[in-house]
């Protein structure tokens, strides 16, 4: 190969280490030393030197952000715990922590996501996953015909740099993994979850170089509205976490969940199939994106990496593709995502081999170098593979709804990667060293566990405790989102049957645990429902790793059941948002939340089915480093059989009474309450699968028998705050009796601790006086007791006679203060 | 290459401008009295004024609550300022921001399709920008805040301070 | 019997398009989405083979410019003489959300004989969308002399759903106000729950009058912010109330007023 104006070949046969380490520096490749050296070893093989388009594929597919180098590579991990573990006892009877010993275990994973995640889901061999970890998003059995899938994604780095562009391709982004999911999904539903720094912080406080977070957050709520809304799905389901370890770093998740006739699922592509690139035209939009998510935000960052979306673009495409899908005109679709045409085509025709003319890419203007052709990651792209008889078909198809399409080139059978490029060979390597070349060094990861102490014992009166309550709810962490909901058009396509916010009617609101969309329009008389719920925990990580990932997982898994989920037909899908793998503590504090992962997919019977890590999520700003506190992000979707045997938070009527179930455990710490009154110590709440996977299940049962009227469950805030919700939801008053709640050692929490503990596994539910008696018998030999009921008056009240506690507030004053914290960006 | 600005009515409110009048609050920033916001336009291609006109007024302005103006120009900084403001007075700084060259611009996309529906067949480049009047006396420094603070991103965009 | 035949016209960005179908074939139509491409490439009567036309909510386009009028003007441009001929022969049409946005500014409503745009649906005056119930009153007066056939059969205030950013209700001067009242063309307002006047959010955009939906003098032609057709059962409700037969929502029995008149 030679080198013309528009391809340059780059010598690298003599290039020493300094200088290949050099030439990926300079040319923002992110590839270390060991990745450049295979590169020159295998065209050392070849008898020449690369073109520059030859290492940009290369640098794309080998990304982080395309291969995953970390969670599937080899890592040495070793584990230091202190042996004395005050786990289940509550009451620390050494305070001399000089005493503690320390043990140490060691281990070695060959690929950390096979071996944790990805194992529990082999071993729980559902029959009803149909696709899991091997496309673009994951797939379950929804019923005979359909199946539902499911993909989360982060768009982290581009959110900091400019927030409504960066979100909204990252909305965009998503959409088009559930298009290219299979053959295509139809999408249903938006989910989103948010991490910014605190939107209070004063101006001056702000290091320059970096967004407001009230600004990141107005532009990241603008980014998903304007895509969601436009592309006509619902955003139904999500969670913002302000914590300002995100100030520098946001984190962005969004979510798409669609569904796929079952016979849609495979692609198979087949050599001499056209490759058809649809959609928006190739700009220098987002060069370099996906090497760049390797790289940390620094404050000088590469300008092209920015991305603005045209959702108008993306619903043309989905209109159309959906019909060309129904006449079953092409065999393999991806979308193109990070790496552009490079990673889209790069996959599809891994198995057979391809040819590209680059110069057939349709261009928003001149000037583009064959490289950036290739890995430009302008939006609204979709690459097809079309049987040669159905060219013009498919092209007709798009014409008529006004999508552009083009054939590019076609799959071959040399299972090598050539590309054209105005009658030049610019490109012509083998598919294999493409996407199984990239080498395996081994990461040293290690963790320590820390060692929890329980707080002093917390006593306060009546009034401070309605004070830390009312703190609570208008707490970030805590109070009402519907200046972000309302924003989103949650109700489009008319399936959101149970709403991100609840209420009795329109005046009154309170925050829904999860989502469900009944698809009545697609899948004509069916009564299924598809839930959607989240969980995240980032303050739990702070301490320990394994904590947060655990109850992440259970939070997800409660929040789902709450509403009407059946625990045995739930899937769940990670996103890892962690900082800097290569330095060892952060390694394994990801190894520790992986292992998590494993244990509770495993204890609750629930899988993986499809997941995403962003890693280097680090910032560094006048030569100081912040690395963002670690968060393990789960998504749950589980499968509803009778949309009508479900139920919302808010109370129904007067004289119904209440239930708490499961165990309060004295565990405040990295709570609401001890953020409020600033107090280091309290043990993280942990999660005990055995107990609270009972409970979930015969929650089913009772809500299938129509035997609970409301359903919450205590997270942030413990049970005063859940119990606040949902009287104030519904301007209804409640009385509840903290002394018969029950704990996990009689006297060993006190009242406040008993109404601010933020214990895993817990619920509270609502149910009528003539369903009392088959509700007991069905949660007969699980933790629970009947804790109040529903009043005339309306007040929510919570007394301890034992310890002269009286608090009581008016619903709609409760409900005041968890409205009026965020009201506007 | 024409230039078109469409105004509010002034009987109609200005949401927008409000909306950022508040934003600039929590910036800390007083003393501004008002903000307008209105939205620019650049057109260039083989059209006759008439069409401009045409694209201006059946297009981009709403006939109950808005009307606009449309003028000649060279380049983006050839416009006199006060002409195309009406009750323009010393104490008004005006913002204007555009996306810089190669940035997607869906709004210029999807009036370069229209002015196709309005039977204007010559093609014609359209570029879409912002303007904000501030109304209140504000300095350099301050303006430069409330542009990089809060209205424009200037990895995307860029400004001027007239 | 034939059967009623609804024309559901999309556009790109059309998004409500599949649930406005399934609202108007629970109601016995037959419908056909069809994308503005394919009316104007096809027979130029094709639209006559249809009872009824609606123009469902989404955002044509994109929506960057100004809502529902990048639609506005190519309908008007290329189909005004079919389009004007089917709504004065009395053939039902409704515009729901981005629909009423099309409608009033091709000028299709409130008066299809002057087709012309005197009226506007501009920015909520809290700036920023809105995705939420309300209580909808529709008077006294109006359900006794108006001739909008879509809103027949309605108690005194409904819930709805209206999810939109540019709602606000005006028209181009009071005369033309004063006339929509005076012709009983406001037939829906939006209201609390006991039917006064609301303050916002349940008034979401700051209409004149509160107005949220308008028909013309004959009645036929139909627009709104609201969306009838996600509140089809009683399911979609937030306290999943119902009008009838424990199942169904307000939003059918607008559908079926359609459906029901041409029969």
């Amino acid at each position: 190969m030679i080198s013309t104006n528009d391809c340059k070949v780059i010598k690298i046969f003599n290039l020493s280490d300094d200088q290949l380490v050099e030439l990926s520096k300079n040319n923002a490749l992110y590839l270390s030393l060991v990745e450049m050296q295979a590169i020159q070893c295998y065209f050392k093989k070849l008898k020449r030197d690369p073109t520059d388009v030859e290492i940009e594929t290369i640098a794309q597919t080998w990304s982080e952000h395309c291969k995953h180098k970390t969670l599937t590579g080899p890592v040495d991990y070793t584990e230091i715990s202190p042996v004395l573990s005050y786990k289940n006892s509550g009451v620390k009877k050494d305070s001399n922590s000089s005493h503690i010993t320390y043990t140490t275990v060691k281990k070695r994973y060959d690929n950390l996501l096979k071996e944790t995640i990805f194992k529990a889901t082999v071993e729980l061999n559902k029959k009803w996953c149909l696709s899991v970890f091997n496309d673009n998003a994951g797939i379950i059995d929804f019923d005979s015909k359909n199946g539902v899938a499911f993909k989360v994604e982060t768009h982290n780095h581009p959110s900091a740099l400019e927030p409504y562009g960066g979100a909204a391709t990252g909305m965009g982004g998503v959409i088009r993994d559930i298009l290219g999911v299979g053959l295509g999904a139809k999408p249903l539903a938006n989910t989103d979850v948010f991490c910014f720094g605190n939107p209070t912080t004063k101006i001056s406080k702000i290091p320059a170089g970096i967004h407001h977070p009230k600004r990141i957050m107005s532009g990241v709520v603008s980014g998903v509205r304007d895509y969601g809304n436009r592309m006509g799905i619902p955003t139904v389901n999500g969670a913002v976490y302000f914590d300002d370890g995100y100030m520098a770093n946001p984190l962005v998740f969004c979510g798409t969940m669609g569904i796929i006739p079952k016979n849609k699922i495979a692609k198979k592509v087949v050599s001499g199939d056209f490759i058809l690139v649809v959609g928006g035209k190739t700009g220098r939009d987002g060069i370099h994106g996906a090497t760049f998510s390797s790289a940390r935000l620094e404050s000088k960052s590469d300008v092209n990496a920015v991305q603005i979306g045209n959702p108008i673009i993306e619903k043309k495409v989905l209109d159309a593709m959906l019909k060309a899908r129904d006449l079953n005109l092409y065999r393999g679709v991806t979308d193109c995502g990070a790496g552009g045409l490079s990673s889209a085509i790069g996959e599809l025709g891994e198995k057979t081999g391809a040819i590209v003319y680059l110069d057939k890419v349709p261009l928003k203007y001149d000037g583009l170098h064959p490289w950036e052709i290739w890995v430009s990651e302008a939006q609204e792209r979709m690459v097809f593979a079309v049987p040669p008889e159905n060219k013009e078909k498919i092209i007709e198809i798009f014409k008529k709804e006004d999508v552009e399409a083009v054939v590019v080139g076609k799959f071959t059978n040399d299972e090598k990667l050539t590309i054209m490029y105005n009658d030049n060979v610019v490109v012509n390597i083998d598919m294999s060293f493409l996407h199984n070349g990239v080498p395996r060094p081994i990461r040293c990861a290690v963790y320590k566990i820390r060692e929890e102490k329980v707080q002093k014992p917390i006593k306060m009166g009546s009034s401070e405790i309605l004070k830390v309550l009312k703190a609570s709810l208008s707490d970030l962490n805590v109070c009402s989102r519907e200046w972000i909901i309302r924003q989103y058009d949650h109700e489009v396509q008319g399936q959101t049957i149970v709403k991100p916010l609840h209420g009795n009617g329109i005046e009154v609101s309170g925050p829904g645990d999860a989502a469900i969309i009944f698809p009545y329009t697609v899948v004509k008389g069916t009564k299924k429902g598809i839930v959607l719920a989240n969980g995240l925990n980032p303050q739990y990580g702070k301490v320990n790793t394994y904590k947060m990932a655990a109850s992440a997982i259970e939070e997800s898994l409660r929040n789902a059941v709450s509403v009407g989920a059946d625990i045995e037909k739930i899937s769940i899908l990670d996103n890892f948002c962690w900082g800097n793998p290569n330095n060892p503590e952060i390694l394994g504090s990801l190894v520790r939340a992986a292992k998590a992962c494993y244990d509770m997919s495993k204890a609750f019977g629930v899988p993986f089915i499809s997941g995403k890590d962003s890693l280097h999520n680090e910032y560094s700003m006048k030569g100081k480093k912040y690395s963002i506190p670690p968060v393990l992000m789960i998504s749950a979707m589980g499968i509803i059989k009778n949309v009508e045997n479900t139920v919302t938070m808010p109370l129904k009527a007067e004289g119904n009474k209440i239930f708490v179930l499961g165990v309060t455990r004295n565990e405040l710490g990295g709570s609401v309450f001890t953020k409020i009154k600033n107090i280091k110590n309290g043990i993280i709440p942990d999660v005990y699968p055995k107990e609270s996977k009972i409970i979930m299940k015969k929650i089913y049962h009772a809500i299938s028998k129509k035997l609970i009227e409301s359903c919450h469950d205590c997270c942030e805030g413990g049970i005063a705050v859940a119990i606040s919700e949902m009287a104030f939801a519904a301007n209804k008053g409640v009385k509840i009796d903290i002394d018969v709640i029950k704990t996990e050692k009689v006297d060993l929490l006190t009242a406040v601790e008993i109404l601010f503990s933020e214990s895993n596994g817990r619920f509270v539910v609502e149910v009528k006086p003539d369903n009392q008696a088959e509700f007991i018998e069905i949660f007969k030999g699980s933790i629970f007791s009947e804790v109040g009921y529903v009043m005339d008056e309306k007040r929510v009240i919570f007394e301890s006679k034992k310890n002269g506690i009286y608090v009581q507030e008016k619903p709609e004053v409760l409900l005041n203060f968890w409205r009026s914290t965020l009201t506007g960006g | 290459m024409f230039r078109i600005e469409v105004f509010m009515k002034k009987c109609f409110k200005n949401p927008k401008g409000s909306q950022v009048l508040s934003d600039i609050s929590w910036l800390g920033i007083k003393n501004i009295a008002k903000i307008e916001y209105c939205p620019l336009y650049l057109i260039d291609g083989d059209v006759k004024i008439e069409d401009v006109e045409k694209i201006a007024s059946e297009l981009l302005s709403d006939k109950v609550t808005e009307f606009c103006t449309v003028s000649r120009c060279s380049d983006l900084n050839s416009i006199n300022v006060n002409s195309s403001v009406p009750s323009l007075s010393s104490s008004v700084s005006i913002i204007e921001i555009w996306y810089k060259k190669g940035v997607t611009d869906t709004v210029a996309e999807s009036i370069v399709k229209a002015v196709k529906d309005l039977g204007i067949t010559k093609d014609v480049k359209v570029k879409a920008g912002h303007k904000y009047c501030l109304y209140g006396t504000i300095s350099r420094a301050i303006l430069d805040t409330i542009v990089t603070k809060l209205l424009a991103n200037t990895l995307v965009q860029e400004y001027e301070i007239k | 019997m034939k059967k009623v035949k609804v024309l559901i016209l999309r556009a790109a960005g059309t998004n409500c398009d599949y649930e406005t179908q399934f609202a108007f074939e629970l109601c016995g139509a037959v419908v056909d989405r069809v994308h503005i491409n394919s009316l104007l490439a096809g027979r130029k009567d094709k639209i006559f083979e249809y009872d009824i036309l609606a123009l469902p909510g989404g955002f044509s386009y994109g929506d960057d410019i100004a809502s529902g009028r990048v639609l506005a003007n190519e309908i008007k441009n290329k189909l005004s003489d079919r389009i004007r001929k089917f709504v004065l022969r009395g053939n039902p049409v409704i515009g729901i959300c981005n629909g009423f946005q099309v409608l009033v500014k091709m000028g299709l409503l409130p008066d299809p004989e002057l087709f012309e745009q005197i009226a506007t649906l501009s920015y909520n005056s809290s700036n920023k969308f809105e995705c939420r119930w309300v209580y909808l009153k529709i008077e006294k007066k109006i359900k006794n002399e108006s001739n909008c056939i879509w809103t027949k059969n309605l108690p005194n205030v409904i819930n709805l759903p209206v999810a939109h950013g540019e709602g606000k209700f005006i028209t181009k001067n009071q005369k033309i106000l004063k006339s929509l009242n005076r012709n009983n063309q406001i037939v829906f307002r939006y209201s609390t729950k006991d039917g006064n006047k609301p303050a916002y959010p349940l008034c979401p955009n700051g209409s004149i009058q509160q107005i949220a939906g308008i028909c013309n003098i004959k009645g036929n032609v139909f627009g709104l912010m609201p969306h009838p057709e996600r509140y089809i059962f009683a399911l979609q409700h937030p306290a999943r109330e119902c009008c009838a037969d424990k199942k169904y929502g307000w939003g059918k029995i607008i559908f079926q007023n359609a459906v029901d008149f041409v029969e």
